[in-house]
């Protein structure tokens, strides 16, 4: 037995100090990880893995060899004019890659999880501009946090840990001096941090825009803020808000899925990456950065590999084996019936979706690449299992804030199981050689 | 009684861990909830045999229920799941999954089976 210190793929802040102790055939013990980061550890031997490639057959889900179901996958394939690819957030970067490579060969449409989560706000970014920062500075740097609409004790269990309870190289104090501030309309768990100088401001359920803009106005004009205050937060909280606001050295807004996944997220987000711009430049001393709290653990890197790639993040159409322009997202495709096949990587969209939309896509044929059962398996035509990343086979991940981390493969994966970039090169090589 | 629903991930009531490690019976028991304030509790003359029944223009479902003092009078958080995606929505290519109205009523009807959400959906 060694003990190997590894990064855990539990969620997107990739932990790259949990401990495994392993003889290279099993795990047997895990030091170091959240409840969320032993479940991903404790897959590997769940019953409910995927271990056997499933293809539908009078309509029954029935087992078979992987070159029966890649065989099948490409039929369906061939067949389609119109292929629909989704998911790519719990896959390596290689891997979404060779999915973006697939996509092209086959003219079809790509998007992963991302451009229905914090893909928002990097989009709204194009327009305002944004002030990134990273895990490293919020630990060593940071003395105002800011957590809005996000439940980090439960969403990022070691997020607190890391940037709350660290003591900072540049600093020679760690807790004491770092003062948070939750925005939520629920009295999450992350609530049970708080100290007697954090601010906990419950605003009312969709009113973060009001709150917002009532900031924005009170930077231009002092004391514009009404006496009854504005969406359920009182004038004073408001007011110490924006003095911490204005007068932090190295604040750090996160942004979770309360402001993301709000109706009018798009104009939220918006005004709050202005509203983050505005108080740079009155900024004396310091600056405010905000940081994207998406869920899964590489759902940072679809972005960067299909901006390195095609210089754009999401909703990538293919027609003639080149990118071109489209207003469509992988809801309106879904929507207006503008697909015939769908190939789902690492992703569960029929319990993700509403379910009007999850009736469309299970209406057309299914490819699902995943390791575990999940709803959408009771629609697909076909089921590939794939391999742990981070655990079975290795690649590229990128953190939360944006930071690349190699993934280091622990222990070999289960007999004819291959990893998601293997599969997905399978598929590409079986299509080219039609 | 109208009042509206926030979908969230909770550590306690996680989509991936119950597709992970349970079955239908651990899903329906973990994802098959919403959590309201008792005030509301009291106001929908709900008690502890009985069940919530969730609808608005995309559909409806019935869910067991949990009390809260830190949930806001009004509200419902369900966690992310099959059973919260039988009300949520989309409008302009954007998903609405926080904060959107449905109608609450006490039902003695028995918490919805994901089989029948799937029937549904392959229908």
């Amino acid at each position: 037995m060694v003990d190997k210190r590894t990064t855990c793929t539990g969620c997107s802040l990739l932990c790259d100090d949990v401990i495994v102790r392993t003889d290279g055939l099993y795990i047997d013990e895990i030091f170091g990880a959240c409840l969320k980061g032993k479940e991903k550890y404790d897959l590997i031997t769940s019953k409910n893995r995927l271990l056997t490639p499933f293809i539908r057959e009078d309509g029954e889900l029935v087992k078979t060899s992987i070159d029966k179901a890649l065989e099948k996958a490409i039929g369906i394939i061939e067949k389609s004019s119109k292929p629909l690819l989704y998911g790519f957030s719990t896959v390596s970067s290689q891997a979404q890659l060779k999915g973006i490579e697939l996509a092209k060969l086959i003219n079809g449409f790509i998007d992963s999880n991302s451009i229905i989560c914090q893909g928002k706000v990097l989009n709204a970014s194009k327009q305002t501009g944004i002030t990134l920062t990273t895990i490293s500075e919020a630990i060593n740097k940071a003395d105002l946090l800011i957590f809005w609409g996000a439940n980090v004790a439960e969403s990022i269990p070691r997020l607190l840990n890391k940037v709350l309870f660290s003591r900072g190289k540049f600093r020679m104090t760690g807790r004491e001096i770092k003062t948070i501030i939750i925005i939520d309309p629920v009295k999450t768990a992350s609530f049970g941090v708080m100290g007697v100088r954090d601010i906990a401001l419950k605003v009312e359920p969709g009113r973060d825009i009001e709150l917002i803009r009532a900031l924005k106005e009170e930077c231009c004009t002092p004391d514009s803020i009404p006496s009854t205050g504005v969406a359920g937060i009182d004038r004073d909280d408001l007011k110490r808000l924006l003095i911490q606001l204005t007068n932090t050295e190295n604040g750090i807004i996160f942004i979770g899925q309360g402001i993301v996944g709000s109706s009018n997220n798009s104009e939220v987000i918006q005004e709050l990456l202005e509203l983050v711009q505005m108080i740079n430049i009155r900024q004396q001393k310091g600056r405010m950065s905000v940081m994207m709290l998406g869920g899964h653990y590489n759902m940072v890197g679809f972005e960067h590999v299909a901006l390195s790639l095609l210089g754009k993040n999401h909703s990538l159409q293919f027609s003639d084996n080149k990118l071109i322009e489209t207003s469509n997202t992988i809801i309106s495709k879904i929507n207006n019936d503008d697909f015939d096949c769908s190939i789902i990587v690492g992703s569960d969209p029929i319990s993700h979706l509403p379910w009007k939309l999850s009736k469309k896509l299970a209406s057309k044929p299914i490819i699902l690449i995943d390791n575990k059962k999940s709803a959408t398996l009771n629609f697909a035509d076909v089921c590939v299992p794939s391999a742990i990343t981070g655990i079975e086979c290795g690649g590229l991940a990128y953190r939360l804030d944006h930071v690349p981390l190699e993934l280091e493969k622990i222990i070999n994966p289960p007999n004819n199981i291959f990893s998601d970039e293997e599969i997905l090169s399978k598929l590409y090589e079986g299509l080219k050689r039609g | 009684m109208e009042m509206i629903v926030n979908t969230v991930r909770m550590v306690d009531y996680d989509q991936v861990r119950e597709y992970s490690f349970g079955d239908d019976q651990s899903l329906k028991e973990h994802l098959a909830i919403g959590i309201l304030n008792p005030e509301d509790f009291n106001k929908l003359n709900l008690t502890p045999n009985l069940n919530l029944k969730l609808s608005n223009e995309n559909g409806e479902v019935t869910i067991k229920i949990k009390q809260n003092n830190n949930i806001p009078i009004g509200t419902i958080v369900m966690p992310v799941s099959i059973w919260a995606n039988q009300l949520t929505g989309f409008q302009d290519e954007i998903l609405i999954f926080k904060n959107f109205k449905i109608n609450a009523e006490a039902t003695r009807e028995t918490v919805s089976d994901i089989d029948n959400f799937l029937k549904a959906i392959k229908k």
